[in-house]
Protein backbone atom coordinates (compact mmCIF):
# COMPACT_ATOMS: atom_id res chain seq x y z
CA UNK A 1 0.00 0.00 0.00
CA UNK A 2 1.34 3.11 -0.32
CA UNK A 3 2.40 5.86 2.21
CA UNK A 4 0.64 9.10 2.90
CA UNK A 5 2.16 12.77 2.91
CA UNK A 6 0.17 15.48 4.49
CA UNK A 7 1.60 18.78 3.07
CA UNK A 8 -0.30 22.15 3.94
CA UNK A 9 -1.11 25.02 1.97
CA UNK A 10 -1.72 22.72 -1.30
CA UNK A 11 -3.86 25.56 -2.93
CA UNK A 12 -1.20 27.04 -5.09
CA UNK A 13 2.35 27.44 -5.24
CA UNK A 14 5.33 25.32 -3.86
CA UNK A 15 2.38 23.35 -1.87
CA UNK A 16 0.58 22.53 -5.02
CA UNK A 17 3.94 21.55 -7.14
CA UNK A 18 5.06 19.18 -4.19
CA UNK A 19 1.11 17.65 -4.06
CA UNK A 20 1.12 16.84 -7.77
CA UNK A 21 4.44 15.53 -7.74
CA UNK A 22 4.12 12.93 -4.84
CA UNK A 23 0.61 11.79 -6.55
CA UNK A 24 2.58 11.37 -9.89
CA UNK A 25 4.57 8.84 -7.57
CA UNK A 26 2.08 6.80 -6.16
CA UNK A 27 1.81 8.72 -3.25
CA UNK A 28 -1.23 9.31 -1.14
CA UNK A 29 -1.47 13.05 -0.64
CA UNK A 30 -3.48 14.66 1.78
CA UNK A 31 -3.63 18.60 1.75
CA UNK A 32 -5.40 21.69 2.94
CA UNK A 33 -5.58 25.20 2.79
CA UNK A 34 -7.65 27.85 4.03
CA UNK A 35 -9.95 27.91 0.92
CA UNK A 36 -10.98 25.25 -1.56
CA UNK A 37 -8.58 23.68 -3.60
CA UNK A 38 -9.50 22.29 -7.29
CA UNK A 39 -6.55 19.59 -7.67
CA UNK A 40 -8.53 16.65 -8.32
CA UNK A 41 -6.89 13.07 -8.71
CA UNK A 42 -8.21 9.64 -7.05
CA UNK A 43 -5.70 9.81 -4.37
CA UNK A 44 -5.92 12.95 -3.33
CA UNK A 45 -7.98 14.15 -0.34
CA UNK A 46 -8.34 17.93 0.57
CA UNK A 47 -9.13 19.50 3.88
CA UNK A 48 -10.13 23.10 4.08
CA UNK A 49 -8.68 24.61 7.60
CA UNK A 50 -6.48 27.34 8.83
CA UNK A 51 -3.26 25.44 9.92
CA UNK A 52 -2.63 27.94 13.44
CA UNK A 53 -6.22 26.52 14.76
CA UNK A 54 -5.35 23.87 17.00
CA UNK A 55 -8.74 22.37 17.42
CA UNK A 56 -8.84 22.02 13.38
CA UNK A 57 -5.72 20.65 13.28
CA UNK A 58 -6.84 18.17 15.56
CA UNK A 59 -9.53 17.26 14.49
CA UNK A 60 -8.30 17.08 10.88
CA UNK A 61 -5.61 15.01 11.63
CA UNK A 62 -7.43 12.19 13.57
CA UNK A 63 -9.93 12.26 10.74
CA UNK A 64 -6.68 11.49 8.63
CA UNK A 65 -5.61 8.88 10.26
CA UNK A 66 -9.11 6.97 10.77
CA UNK A 67 -10.43 7.41 7.22
CA UNK A 68 -7.61 7.38 5.10
CA UNK A 69 -4.02 5.81 7.14
CA UNK A 70 -1.94 7.11 9.04
CA UNK A 71 0.55 10.06 7.97
CA UNK A 72 4.20 9.13 6.82
CA UNK A 73 5.66 12.33 5.36
CA UNK A 74 4.24 16.02 6.76
CA UNK A 75 5.68 19.07 4.80
CA UNK A 76 4.81 22.37 6.56
CA UNK A 77 4.38 24.27 3.55
CA UNK A 78 1.77 27.28 4.11
CA UNK A 79 3.15 30.10 5.14
CA UNK A 80 2.52 33.95 4.53
CA UNK A 81 4.76 36.49 3.84
CA UNK A 82 4.30 40.35 4.16
CA UNK A 83 7.09 42.82 2.83
CA UNK A 84 7.62 46.15 4.58
CA UNK A 85 9.58 48.43 6.57
CA UNK A 86 9.69 47.80 10.19
CA UNK A 87 8.66 51.11 11.47
CA UNK A 88 5.77 50.34 9.01
CA UNK A 89 4.61 47.36 9.75
CA UNK A 90 1.46 46.74 11.80
CA UNK A 91 1.28 44.50 14.95
CA UNK A 92 -1.49 42.27 12.77
CA UNK A 93 1.19 42.11 10.74
CA UNK A 94 3.52 40.10 13.06
CA UNK A 95 0.40 38.29 14.31
CA UNK A 96 -0.34 36.93 11.35
CA UNK A 97 2.79 35.91 10.34
CA UNK A 98 3.85 34.16 13.27
CA UNK A 99 0.45 32.52 13.88
CA UNK A 100 0.70 30.68 10.34
CA UNK A 101 4.41 30.17 10.22
CA UNK A 102 5.65 29.18 13.64
CA UNK A 103 2.15 27.77 15.42
CA UNK A 104 1.11 26.50 12.30
CA UNK A 105 4.17 24.57 11.93
CA UNK A 106 4.38 23.49 15.55
CA UNK A 107 0.37 22.51 15.90
CA UNK A 108 0.98 19.94 12.52
CA UNK A 109 4.23 19.04 13.29
CA UNK A 110 2.86 18.37 17.15
CA UNK A 111 0.15 16.26 16.30
CA UNK A 112 1.65 14.34 13.25
CA UNK A 113 4.58 13.22 15.55
CA UNK A 114 2.31 11.65 17.69
CA UNK A 115 0.74 9.52 15.18
CA UNK A 116 4.63 8.92 13.32
CA UNK A 117 5.36 7.83 17.02
CA UNK A 118 2.36 5.06 16.83
CA UNK A 119 2.99 4.14 13.27
CA UNK A 120 6.99 3.36 12.83
CA UNK A 121 7.96 7.23 12.39
CA UNK A 122 8.06 9.46 9.12
CA UNK A 123 9.85 12.24 7.75
CA UNK A 124 8.65 16.05 8.71
CA UNK A 125 9.80 18.72 6.42
CA UNK A 126 9.55 22.45 7.47
CA UNK A 127 9.60 25.80 5.30
CA UNK A 128 12.41 27.83 5.62
CA UNK A 129 13.59 31.18 3.45
CA UNK A 130 16.75 32.32 2.61
CA UNK A 131 15.58 35.33 4.16
CA UNK A 132 16.58 34.31 7.51
CA UNK A 133 20.07 33.85 6.79
CA UNK A 134 20.67 36.85 3.96
CA UNK A 135 18.96 39.44 6.86
CA UNK A 136 16.78 40.23 4.23
CA UNK A 137 15.49 44.02 4.49
CA UNK A 138 11.92 44.58 4.45
CA UNK A 139 11.29 41.03 5.64
CA UNK A 140 12.24 41.36 9.47
CA UNK A 141 9.02 39.42 10.53
CA UNK A 142 8.96 36.98 7.69
CA UNK A 143 12.83 36.33 8.58
CA UNK A 144 12.59 35.88 12.56
CA UNK A 145 8.95 33.32 12.10
CA UNK A 146 11.22 31.56 9.62
CA UNK A 147 13.90 32.15 12.49
CA UNK A 148 11.92 30.92 14.73
CA UNK A 149 11.25 27.65 12.32
CA UNK A 150 14.85 26.98 12.12
CA UNK A 151 15.23 26.53 15.39
CA UNK A 152 12.28 24.11 16.25
CA UNK A 153 13.12 22.61 13.11
CA UNK A 154 17.05 21.45 15.13
CA UNK A 155 14.97 20.81 18.91
CA UNK A 156 12.40 18.90 17.28
CA UNK A 157 14.98 16.43 15.54
CA UNK A 158 16.80 15.86 18.47
CA UNK A 159 13.57 15.64 20.08
CA UNK A 160 11.77 13.15 17.79
CA UNK A 161 15.07 11.18 17.02
CA UNK A 162 13.88 8.40 19.38
CA UNK A 163 10.61 7.95 17.47
CA UNK A 164 12.67 7.43 14.10
CA UNK A 165 11.21 10.37 12.92
CA UNK A 166 12.83 13.14 11.42
CA UNK A 167 12.83 16.61 11.11
CA UNK A 168 14.58 18.79 8.47
CA UNK A 169 14.05 22.25 6.75
CA UNK A 170 14.41 23.71 3.03
CA UNK A 171 14.96 26.93 2.81
CA UNK A 172 14.10 27.96 -0.82
CA UNK A 173 15.54 31.01 -3.27
CA UNK A 174 12.76 32.68 -4.14
CA UNK A 175 10.72 31.07 -7.22
CA UNK A 176 8.09 32.32 -9.54
CA UNK A 177 5.01 32.41 -6.89
CA UNK A 178 2.34 34.34 -5.83
CA UNK A 179 4.80 35.38 -2.62
CA UNK A 180 6.79 37.26 -4.87
CA UNK A 181 4.98 38.56 -7.21
CA UNK A 182 4.24 41.87 -5.51
CA UNK A 183 8.41 42.06 -4.80
CA UNK A 184 9.64 44.68 -6.95
CA UNK A 185 12.06 44.09 -9.92
CA UNK A 186 15.15 45.09 -8.95
CA UNK A 187 14.77 44.17 -5.41
CA UNK A 188 14.37 40.57 -6.11
CA UNK A 189 17.37 40.79 -8.95
CA UNK A 190 19.53 42.04 -5.81
CA UNK A 191 18.49 39.43 -3.65
CA UNK A 192 19.71 36.74 -6.43
CA UNK A 193 23.33 38.54 -6.68
CA UNK A 194 23.64 37.43 -3.09
CA UNK A 195 23.25 33.35 -3.83
CA UNK A 196 26.24 31.64 -5.03
CA UNK A 197 23.67 30.52 -7.61
CA UNK A 198 22.40 33.26 -9.38
CA UNK A 199 18.70 32.62 -10.78
CA UNK A 200 15.76 32.31 -9.87
CA UNK A 201 14.48 28.67 -8.37
CA UNK A 202 12.40 26.61 -10.03
CA UNK A 203 10.02 24.35 -8.59
CA UNK A 204 11.93 21.60 -9.64
CA UNK A 205 14.97 22.30 -7.51
CA UNK A 206 12.70 21.74 -4.00
CA UNK A 207 11.30 18.67 -5.82
CA UNK A 208 14.55 17.44 -5.82
CA UNK A 209 15.18 18.52 -2.28
CA UNK A 210 11.93 16.92 -0.94
CA UNK A 211 12.71 13.62 -2.71
CA UNK A 212 16.41 13.72 -0.79
CA UNK A 213 14.94 14.10 2.77
CA UNK A 214 11.95 11.52 2.48
CA UNK A 215 14.07 9.15 0.62
CA UNK A 216 14.19 5.88 2.77
CA UNK A 217 17.81 6.50 2.94
CA UNK A 218 18.04 9.91 4.27
CA UNK A 219 16.76 8.11 7.26
CA UNK A 220 20.32 9.42 9.31
CA UNK A 221 19.07 13.13 7.89
CA UNK A 222 18.03 15.14 10.14
CA UNK A 223 18.06 18.63 11.93
CA UNK A 224 18.91 19.96 8.99
CA UNK A 225 18.45 23.72 7.39
CA UNK A 226 19.10 22.73 3.79
CA UNK A 227 18.65 26.47 1.89
CA UNK A 228 18.75 26.22 -1.97
CA UNK A 229 21.16 28.24 -4.67
CA UNK A 230 24.43 28.22 -2.41
CA UNK A 231 23.14 30.46 0.78
CA UNK A 232 24.57 29.75 3.88
CA UNK B 1 -18.04 9.76 25.21
CA UNK B 2 -17.89 7.33 28.19
CA UNK B 3 -15.39 5.23 29.14
CA UNK B 4 -15.40 3.63 32.70
CA UNK B 5 -12.74 4.31 35.60
CA UNK B 6 -12.17 0.48 35.76
CA UNK B 7 -11.63 0.24 31.91
CA UNK B 8 -9.37 3.54 31.84
CA UNK B 9 -6.94 1.91 34.74
CA UNK B 10 -6.55 -1.32 32.68
CA UNK B 11 -5.61 0.91 29.65
CA UNK B 12 -2.77 2.84 31.27
CA UNK B 13 -1.42 -0.49 33.44
CA UNK B 14 -1.50 -1.90 29.73
CA UNK B 15 0.42 0.92 28.53
CA UNK B 16 3.09 0.67 31.52
CA UNK B 17 3.66 -2.99 30.73
CA UNK B 18 4.18 -2.59 27.05
CA UNK B 19 6.92 -0.12 27.75
CA UNK B 20 7.75 -2.14 30.69
CA UNK B 21 8.58 -5.15 28.54
CA UNK B 22 10.20 -2.55 25.62
CA UNK B 23 12.46 -1.22 28.33
CA UNK B 24 13.08 -4.71 30.21
CA UNK B 25 11.63 -2.71 33.62
CA UNK B 26 10.18 -5.35 35.87
CA UNK B 27 8.52 -2.53 37.97
CA UNK B 28 6.02 -1.80 35.17
CA UNK B 29 4.52 -5.24 34.24
CA UNK B 30 3.01 -4.96 37.70
CA UNK B 31 1.28 -1.31 38.17
CA UNK B 32 -1.71 -0.24 40.50
CA UNK B 33 -3.23 3.00 41.24
CA UNK B 34 0.12 4.38 43.47
CA UNK B 35 2.83 3.79 40.77
CA UNK B 36 4.69 6.91 40.24
CA UNK B 37 4.50 8.27 36.93
CA UNK B 38 7.48 10.37 37.58
CA UNK B 39 9.95 12.01 40.63
CA UNK B 40 12.50 10.51 42.09
CA UNK B 41 10.20 7.48 42.81
CA UNK B 42 9.18 6.75 39.26
CA UNK B 43 11.10 4.35 37.05
CA UNK B 44 10.52 6.19 33.95
CA UNK B 45 12.18 9.17 32.56
CA UNK B 46 10.74 12.72 30.90
CA UNK B 47 10.41 10.85 27.42
CA UNK B 48 8.92 7.70 28.93
CA UNK B 49 6.25 9.93 30.24
CA UNK B 50 5.71 11.62 26.80
CA UNK B 51 5.37 8.27 25.05
CA UNK B 52 2.94 7.26 28.02
CA UNK B 53 1.17 10.75 27.29
CA UNK B 54 1.02 10.41 23.68
CA UNK B 55 0.08 6.38 23.57
CA UNK B 56 -3.09 7.50 25.89
CA UNK B 57 -4.11 9.95 24.14
CA UNK B 58 -3.93 7.95 20.82
CA UNK B 59 -5.51 4.77 21.93
CA UNK B 60 -8.31 6.81 23.86
CA UNK B 61 -8.82 8.51 19.78
CA UNK B 62 -8.50 5.03 18.29
CA UNK B 63 -10.11 2.71 20.26
CA UNK B 64 -12.86 4.85 22.03
CA UNK B 65 -13.58 7.82 20.05
CA UNK B 66 -12.43 10.19 22.76
CA UNK B 67 -10.47 12.90 21.67
CA UNK B 68 -9.05 14.91 24.45
CA UNK B 69 -5.01 16.67 24.53
CA UNK B 70 -3.90 15.74 28.16
CA UNK B 71 -0.74 17.74 28.05
CA UNK B 72 -2.62 21.28 28.58
CA UNK B 73 -1.65 24.43 30.25
CA UNK B 74 -3.72 24.10 32.96
CA UNK B 75 -2.30 20.75 33.46
CA UNK B 76 0.86 21.90 33.59
CA UNK B 77 0.01 24.76 35.49
CA UNK B 78 -1.27 22.50 38.89
CA UNK B 79 0.83 22.73 42.29
CA UNK B 80 -0.21 18.62 42.38
CA UNK B 81 1.16 17.20 39.02
CA UNK B 82 -2.24 14.92 37.51
CA UNK B 83 0.78 12.76 36.19
CA UNK B 84 2.44 12.35 39.44
CA UNK B 85 0.53 8.52 40.17
CA UNK B 86 -1.31 6.38 38.19
CA UNK B 87 -4.60 6.74 40.05
CA UNK B 88 -4.36 10.66 39.88
CA UNK B 89 -3.91 10.37 35.89
CA UNK B 90 -6.67 8.33 35.52
CA UNK B 91 -8.99 10.81 37.82
CA UNK B 92 -7.15 13.75 35.41
CA UNK B 93 -8.53 11.88 32.24
CA UNK B 94 -11.92 11.17 33.48
CA UNK B 95 -12.16 14.78 34.33
CA UNK B 96 -10.69 15.86 31.22
CA UNK B 97 -14.01 14.01 29.07
CA UNK B 98 -16.27 14.86 31.72
CA UNK B 99 -14.97 18.75 31.10
CA UNK B 100 -15.41 17.94 27.39
CA UNK B 101 -18.94 16.18 27.51
CA UNK B 102 -20.45 19.12 29.51
CA UNK B 103 -19.25 21.20 27.01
Amino acid sequence: MSDLAFITGTRKGIGRAIAEHLLSQGWIVAGCSRRESDLQHENYHHFNFDVSDETAVIDTLKKVKKTIQPIKVLINNAGVASMNHLLLTPLKSYEDIFKTNVQGTFLMLRETAKQMSRSGGGRIINFTSIANPLNLEGEAIYAASKAAVESLTKTAAKELAGMDITVNAIGPTPIETDLIKLVPKEKIEALVKQQSIQRLGTYEDILNTVDFLIKPQSDFITGQILYLGGVN
Amino acid sequence: MRIERQTLLELLQTILRELGEDLGKETLLQTDERTPLFGSRSDLDSMNLVNIITEIEERLSDDYDINITLASSSAMSRTRSPFLRVGSCVDYILELIEKQNNE
